[in-house]
Order: structure tokens, then C-alpha cells, then sequence
């Protein structure tokens, strides 16, 4: 049986900035954009890959203090850059089989919403990086 | 261009910061994480034959 329960353990950075402490989910989507090639003859629809195109989610808490979300984050809208993600914190330096880091050099930030409140509730905003090349380090 | 960390964020203060590959460092600078080292390289020491009477 082959599950992961994450509890306290990934290591998540944008722009070299490390941002895992104020992180709740991540997401990182590879994906090779499905052509169809069904031709006459066929019987059931065939497809090729076409590009590739990734995708990094993050949830993080909104945080305005000097070093932290915000102040990460703000500059970046609208243009690309470097994001790296591993199921342990360990793996973003020192990356192995059981610890890979995913790079995603490139990443484009198309938007950022630079205000989501709530009363009652801590502040939390999801961001998406796309485009950019997908790299796996395992060692 | 040679950078210093500030934010701990990034690394030890202090310590020299190589941008990786693709990091977009005017976004670094601009709030604070990291800063351009200033430091003046240590010239070279002159060695004079001038010996003492």
C-alpha cells in the first residue's frame, strides 16, 4: 500500500524565498497536452503529446510583516520565476530518491489577490504559477 | 553583481547569495531580502625590496 501523509514535512520556495512556514498545500501538475491523432480506420480515439505545460498551486497565509508573503510575492506578478517543491523540507537542498525536489524554472505568476479577508479568519490566498520547465532532482 | 543575504528567509545573513537559475532578483532587492555587497575587493599586497639601512 503506497500513501504519503503530510503532516509538517514539505519544503516549499518561491524565488529562492523559502515560504514552507506560511504554506498549507502545494500542488505540482505535469502535463503533456493530449493531440488527436484518430484517423479513419480507427475504432477508438488515439492521441500524441504535444507540449508540455506545468503547473505549481500553492496555498499560502496572507502575511504583510517585512520577509513574508506579501513582500515575496508582490513583485513577482507578471513575470517568472524559479519555484522549487519537495515532500521534505531536506529535499529542496539535498534532494534524493525518497526526497526528490521539483524545479519549475520559468514559472509565470499571472496574478496575485492582494487582499482576501474574512472576519474571524486568518487570511489566505492560492496562487498559480504556470509555464516554465519542469525539472525532478533526486540527487 | 555580487549579493549579500539579509532575509533568513533566503539563507544565513550575511552570507553571499548566487541567484539560481531563472531567480528574478530586482524582486530580491526591492523588498529587502537581499542587497548588493558593496564590500571593496582587498587589493593585492605590494611586497617592496626596500630593505632597511
Amino acid at each position: 500500500m503506497a500513501t504519503s501523509t503530510y503532516l509538517s514535512n514539505p519544503g516549499v520556495s518561491v524565488n529562492s524565498v523559502s515560504l514552507t512556514d506560511q504554506c498549507t498545500s502545494a500542488v505540482v501538475t505535469n502535463t503533456a497536452e493530449a493531440l488527436e491523432s484518430t484517423a479513419f480506420g480507427s475504432t477508438s480515439r488515439v492521441f500524441v503529446s504535444g507540449l508540455f505545460s506545468q503547473e505549481i498551486t500553492l496555498d499560502l497565509y496572507m502575511s504583510y510583516a517585512a520577509s513574508e508573503t506579501y513582500a515575496t510575492l508582490a513583485a513577482l506578478v507578471g513575470t517568472t520565476t524559479t519555484v522549487k517543491v519537495s515532500n521534505t523540507v531536506a529535499g529542496l537542498a539535498t534532494p534524493s530518491a525518497t526526497e526528490p525536489c521539483f524545479t519549475l524554472t520559468g514559472a509565470y505568476l499571472e496574478a496575485l489577490p492582494v487582499i482576501n479577508a474574512s472576519m474571524g479568519e486568518l487570511s489566505t490566498i492560492s496562487i498559480t504559477f504556470k509555464g516554465g520547465v519542469l525539472t525532478t532532482a533526486v540527487s | 553583481m555580487k549579493y549579500k543575504i539579509v532575509s533568513p528567509r533566503v539563507g544565513t545573513p550575511g552570507d553571499k547569495f548566487e541567484p539560481e537559475a531563472g531567480v528574478n532578483v530586482e524582486a530580491l532587492l526591492s523588498h529587502g531580502f537581499i542587497v548588493e555587497d558593496t564590500t571593496p575587493p582587498k587589493s593585492a599586497k605590494t611586497i617592496t625590496n626596500n630593505p632597511k639601512d
